[in-house]
C-alpha cells in the first residue's frame, strides 16, 4: 500500500500531537515550577502542529514557506550547484538504512563496541561488494585497531565487552 | 604593563612550552574531527599530564588543544555536515553547501582564517578589557543571561527551512527533549521513567552525533552515491581564496570577533550560542541574504571568528573573578589549582604575567592551527568525494563508538541511533534539525535563569532590572525588523504596481 506524501504529513503531525499530548499527561505529576516550562510549551508545540495541519490541508502550502532569510529577500535564486537528478528515497532504500542502524546497534550490544565496529564494517563491505572479502577484512581491521588505539590506549576509554562476552571467558 | 606583556611572551619560548603547544594543537585537532568529542573532552583527558611541568607548558598544552578543537569541529561541520559538537552547528549551514558546491578548500581555509583573525582580535581584546571588564560583569544576572538566551532563540526564525510553524515546531521539541533528566532548579526528575541513565539527561554530543551524522550516513546509504560526486562537481576553489575572503570581509570578522568576545565573556553562555548568534548577525546585515544557506562564505566566516574570539572572552571571568566562562574554562581553573594559582583580582596585579602568557598562547596557538589546517586543508577536501559504501560504515563505526566514549554508557548508543532516525525523518519531513538543536541548547539557559530572576525580584523582574528591560526591546526590535522590512517591501512594490 502506497501512502502520499501529503498523508506522510499528516501521520507526523498526528504522531507530534501524540507526542506533545504526553508530555502534557507526564507534566502533572511534576510540582508547579517543574513544570513551568514544559507544560506551557508541550501546549504551544499543539498548537503549532495543529496550525500546520490545517494549513498543510486547508491552505495554501505556499504561505508556510516563510523563514527569515526568505522574508528578508523574497526571491530567492535557484541554486547555482549542477545537481544530480533529485531521486526520492525508495522504500527499499530506507528499510536498508533503518535495517543498518539496527543491526550495528545490535553488534554493538552483543558483541562490544569494538568488535563490534569490525563485524560491521567487514560486513557493509561484504554485503555492498564495495572490495574483494579480503580487502573487507584487512580495512575493517585496520578501522578497528585505529579506533582502538585511540579511543582505548590514548583516550583511556573503558569498552564495553558485549552481552555476549561471558560465553568466551 | 609591557614588561608583563614581554615577561608572558618569554615564558612560552622555551623548548617545553613550545613543543607542548604543538602537541596540544595536533591533539587538539584530532579530537575536534572526532564525533562528539570537543575541546572540554580534550582538555580534561589531558588534565592527568599536566602536573610537574612549566606553568606556561602546561597551559600552553591545555589551551593549545581547545583552541585547536574549535577548527576540528569546524572541518566536519564543513565537510559532511556533521557538527563534532554544538560548536560547529552554525557552520553547517553555509560551509556544507559550500562543499557540495566545490569549494570546499576556500571553505575550510575561510573558516581557519577567520578563526585565526578571532583568536587574535579576541585576545587582544582581552588584554586591553581587563581592567575594564569587572564593572560590565558584576552588573549582570541572571534577567540579562535570559535576555541573552531569549536573544538566541530568535535564530530560529532564521533556520526554519520553508515554513516556519514546522521550525518552531522543531525547536519545541528540542526544548522538551533537553528538559528529560533532573530539573537542575527543583531537583525533580522529568520525563526519565524511573530509568536511572535518563536521570543525567540526553548527552548533548550524542544527541548532536545521532541527529546529524547517523542520519546523514543514513542519507547517504539511500542515496548511494558520494556526498560530491566529481563527474557533476569539480573542486575548482583554492585555500587562497577562502584566505582572501576572511581578510575582504574584515568588518563582519571584527563586529563577529567582538560579539564572540562578548559573548564568552558572559559566565555559562557557551561557544555555540555564540556561533549561532554570529551567523544570524551575518544574515540579518547581509546585504545579500539571499545568498546565506546555499553556501555564502560570509555563513563560514562569522561563526568561526566568533568562536575564536570566544576563547578570549571566556578566559576574562575565569581568571579574574574565577567564575568560568564555560565548561572549559572550568576545567582550566582545575588546572590552576594544580598549578597552585588563585584565580581572582591578584591575577590582574601580581600574576599579570601569567595572564599574558595566556593572551600569547591563544595568539600563537591560533597561528598554528591555521598554518597546520590551510596546510592539510587540499587532503582534507577530497574526503566528501570518498564513495558512499566506504565512507558510511566507517563514519558509522566511528559515531557509535563515539557516542559510547562519551560518558561511558551503552545506552548512548542507543541514543545515538535514536536521535539518528528521527533526524533522518525530520530531514524527510523539513523540521529542522538546527532549530531542534538551538532549541536544546537554549533550554537549560532560559529555565535555569527565569527561575532564578522570580525568585531573585519576582514577576516584576523585568521592571527591577532595567538592562533586562533594554535587552528584551533589542531582542524583538532585531526578531521583528526582518519582517517590518519585508511588509514596506510588499507595500512598496504593491504601490509600483497600482501606479500607472
Amino acid at each position: 500500500m502506497k501512502i502520499s506524501r501529503h498523508a506522510q504529513e499528516n501521520v507526523a503531525s498526528v504522531l507530534l500531537l501524540a507526542f506533545f499530548a504526553g508530555v502534557i499527561v507526564l507534566c502533572q505529576d511534576f510540582g508547579p515550577r517543574a513544570r513551568m516550562i514544559p507544560l506551557p510549551l508541550a501546549v504551544f508545540g499543539i498548537v503549532l502542529t495543529l496550525i500546520q495541519m490545517a494549513w498543510h490541508n486547508f491552505g495554501s502550502p505556499e504561505e508556510l514557506q516563510m523563514d527569515m532569510i526568505s522574508v528578508q529577500a523574497p526571491t530567492i535564486p535557484a541554486a547555482e550547484t549542477p545537481a544530480a537528478p533529485v531521486k526520492k528515497p525508495s522504500r527499499q532504500g530506507e528499510a536498508a538504512a533503518y535495517g543498518m542502524i539496527a543491526v550495528l546497534l545490535a553488534l554493538t550490544f552483543a558483541a562490544g563496541v569494538m568488535p563490534a565496529a569490525f563485524l560491521f564494517t567487514a560486513g557493509y563491505f561484504m554485503v555492498t561488494r564495495y572490495c574483494s572479502w579480503r580487502l573487507s577484512l584487512v580495512y575493517a581491521a585496520v578501522l578497528t585497531v585505529s579506533l582502538y588505539l585511540l579511543f582505548v590506549v590514548a583516550l583511556q576509554m573503558q569498552p564495553y565487552h558485549g552481552l555476549l562476552a561471558p560465553l568466551f571467558q | 604593563m609591557i614588561e608583563a606583556i614581554l615577561a608572558g611572551l618569554t615564558a612560552l619560548l622555551t623548548p617545553q612550552a613550545l613543543l607542548f603547544m604543538l602537541i596540544g594543537v595536533v591533539y587538539g585537532l584530532v579530537i575536534g574531527i572526532l564525533p562528539g568529542l570537543g575541546g572540554v573532552v580534550a582538555m580534561a583527558l589531558l588534565l592527568p599530564f599536566t602536573y610537574g611541568f612549566e606553568t606556561a607548558a602546561t597551559l600552553a598544552l591545555l589551551l593549545g588543544a581547545h583552541i585547536a578543537t574549535i577548527w576540528g569541529d569546524s572541518v566536519t561541520s564543513i565537510l559532511f555536515s556533521v557538527p563534532g559538537s554544538a560548536k560547529g552547528l552554525a557552520l553547517c549551514f553555509d560551509g556544507y553547501p559550500m562543499t557540495k558546491k566545490g569549494q570546499a578548500k576556500r571553505a575550510l581555509a575561510a573558516s581557519a582564517t577567520g578563526a585565526l583573525l578571532g583568536g587574535i582580535i579576541g585576545a587582544i581584546f582581552l588584554a586591553l578589557c581587563i581592567p575594564l571588564i569587572r564593572p560590565v560583569i558584576l552588573a549582570l544576572g541572571p534577567s540579562e543571561y535570559l535576555m541573552m538566551a531569549l536573544w538566541g532563540l530568535t535564530v530560529i526564525a532564521t533556520f526554519s527551512e520553508g515554513s516556519l510553524m514546522k521550525g518552531l515546531t522543531a525547536s519545541v521539541l528540542g526544548v522538551l527533549v533537553a528538559f528529560i533528566g533532573m530539573d537542575v532548579v527543583t531537583a525533580t526528575p522529568r520525563f526519565t521513567f524511573g530509568s536511572e541513565f535518563l536521570m543525567d539527561g540526553i548527552s548533548f554530543p550524542v544527541a548532536m552525533i545521532g541527529l546529524f551524522a547517523v542520519s546523514e550516513m543514513m542519507k547517504l546509504a539511500i542515496k548511494g552515491t558520494p556526498i560530491v560526486d566529481r563527474s557533476l562537481v569539480k573542486e575548482e576553489s583554492t585555500v587562497w581564496q577562502g584566505v582572501q575572503d576572511a581578510f575582504r570581509h574584515w568588518w563582519l570578522v571584527a563586529r563577529s570577533s567582538l560579539l564572540g568576545l562578548w559573548i564568552g565573556v558572559l559566565p555559562g553562555v557557551g561557544a555555540s550560542v555564540a556561533g549561532l548568534a554570529a551567523y544570524a548577525q551575518a544574515v540579518q546585515t547581509s546585504k545579500t541574504p539571499e545568498r546565506f544557506g546555499k553556501g555564502a562564505v560570509e555563513g563560514v566566516i562569522a561563526p568561526d571568528a566568533t568562536m575564536g574570539a570566544n576563547e578570549g572572552g571566556g578566559l576574562m571571568p575565569t581568571l579574574a573573578f574565577g567564575i568560568p566562562g564555560g565548561e572549559s574554562m572550568a576545567i582550566l581553573l582545575v588546572a590552576f589549582i594544580g598549578l597552585g594559582v588563585v584565580p581572582g583580582p591578584d591575577m590582574l596585579t601580581k600574576n599579570l604575567d601569567l595572564v599574558f602568557s595566556m593572551v600569547w598562547i591563544i595568539v600563537i596557538a591560533n597561528i598554528a592551527v591555521t598554518v597546520i589546517g590551510l596546510g592539510i586543508t587540499p587532503w582534507l577536501a577530497r574526503l566528501p568525494s570518498l564513495q558512499a559504501n566506504l565512507m558510511v560504515p566507517i563514519v558509522l563505526a566511528v559515531c557509535f563508538v563515539g557516542a559510547y566514549a562519551t560518558r561511558g554508557h551503552i545506552e548512548d548508543v542507543v541514543v545515538a541511533a535514536v536521535f539518528g532516525i528521527v533526524g533522518y525523518l525530520m530531514d524527510k519531513y523539513h523540521y529542522s534539525r538546527a532549530n531542534f538543536v538551538i532549541g536544546m541548547v537554549l533550554a537549560v539557559m532560559i529555565e535555569r535563569n527565569l527561575h532564578i530572576s522570580l525568585t531573585l525580584y519576582g514577576r516584576d523582574f523585568l521592571l527591577e532590572r532595567p538592562i533586562a528591560l533594554a535587552m528584551l526591546l533589542f531582542v524583538l526590535v532585531t526578531a521583528a525588523l526582518p519582517f517590518v522590512r519585508n511588509w514596506r517591501r510588499k507595500r512598496r512594490q504593491a504601490a509600483g504596481a497600482a501606479a500607472p
